[in-house]
């Protein structure tokens, strides 16, 4: 990888990610227990959610628990990849000697 | 959002990026792991309750103990299914033959060492829930429920030496509510 990938290469964006990895794979996480952990606003929170959900990274769920409406953000197996082919961007810069950067 | 051209990271830059992922990976960890012990420790803290005090007020039925205990282990995996929900409840033999060790070990441990008194009895399962809690935070980076776990077996210490008159009760009290007010403290991230 060339160039990172730039939906996730942003900060919110990229916890909200590294959250979801934590997960057991296939479980979801309410939207106000991601906002605490990312430490972000609930619009702008919102907002790269649906960034993600866009790129095909996350599936979000929305129902209700009686009467209370909640939303559920799982990262798929794309966003899985992805993010996995990020860290290891990140890994490659790290492990590439310094003198073969300048060119 | 999408740049065609992005700045590249410096090896500095990188390694922060990956201390910022392995951080918020394990704190997203550690709070789903509260999230999931949350509810069974809320249950196990009214069955605690349920247990010493009835048997403080009826001491005379000492099956409040079985019976209980039973509708806590239903009640966990219960629970457990429930909360787990991208995966199907299965009931795996790790369950059959963590309590059938459970069972052998502290049958094993009182014939070795048999209690003369009930506040024995009744102080060696919080002390042994005490340790798996303590456990528990260290080993799998969960210091909340590691907290929990020491308390509850500060807590059952000062009952045996210094309350063994209201020891049932103090158990009750102070055990159920520790892993009432445990559970609750972990819901919150």
């Amino acid at each position: 990888m060339d160039q990172p990938d730039p939906v996730i290469h942003q900060t919110v964006r990229l916890k909200i990610m590294a959250s979801l990895k934590a997960l057991p794979q296939g479980e979801a996480i309410e939207f106000v227990r991601l906002k605490t952990l990312v430490g972000a606003t609930e619009g702008n929170l919102g907002a790269h959610i649906g960034n993600l959900e866009s790129a095909g990274y996350v599936d979000v769920e929305k129902d209700f628990v009686g009467k209370r409406p909640r939303t559920r953000i799982r990262l798929n197996k794309k966003g899985r990849r992805a993010l996995e082919e990020y860290v290891s961007y990140l890994r490659d810069i790290i492990d590439t000697p310094a003198e073969g950067k300048a060119t | 959002m999408a740049g065609s051209s992005i700045m590249p990271l410096s090896p500095n830059e990188a390694a922060d990026a990956l201390r910022d992922i392995s951080q918020t990976e394990s704190r997203s960890a550690a709070a789903y792991g509260n999230h999931m012990a949350s509810p069974h420790m809320i249950l196990w803290g009214l069955i605690w309750i349920g247990e010493y005090g009835g048997y403080y007020l009826y001491p005379q039925r000492p099956l409040i103990f079985p019976i209980l205990s039973l509708v806590g282990v239903v009640g966990s995996f219960v629970i457990g299914a429930r909360m787990q929900r991208s995966k199907p409840a299965r009931f795996s033999w790790r369950y059959f033959a963590t309590f059938v060790a459970f069972l052998a070990f502290v049958s094993a441990l009182f014939a070795i060492i048999p209690p003369t008194r009930s506040a024995q009895i009744g102080a060696f399962f919080p002390l042994l829930v005490a340790f798996a809690y303590t456990l528990m935070g260290i080993w799998r980076n969960m210091p909340r429920i590691g907290i929990v776990g020491i308390s509850i077996g500060v807590l059952t210490l000062i009952g045996y030496f210094y309350l063994q008159q209201y020891y049932l009760f103090w158990f009750a009290l102070v055990g159920g509510g520790a892993l009432i007010l445990g559970g609750l403290w972990l819901r919150r991230i």
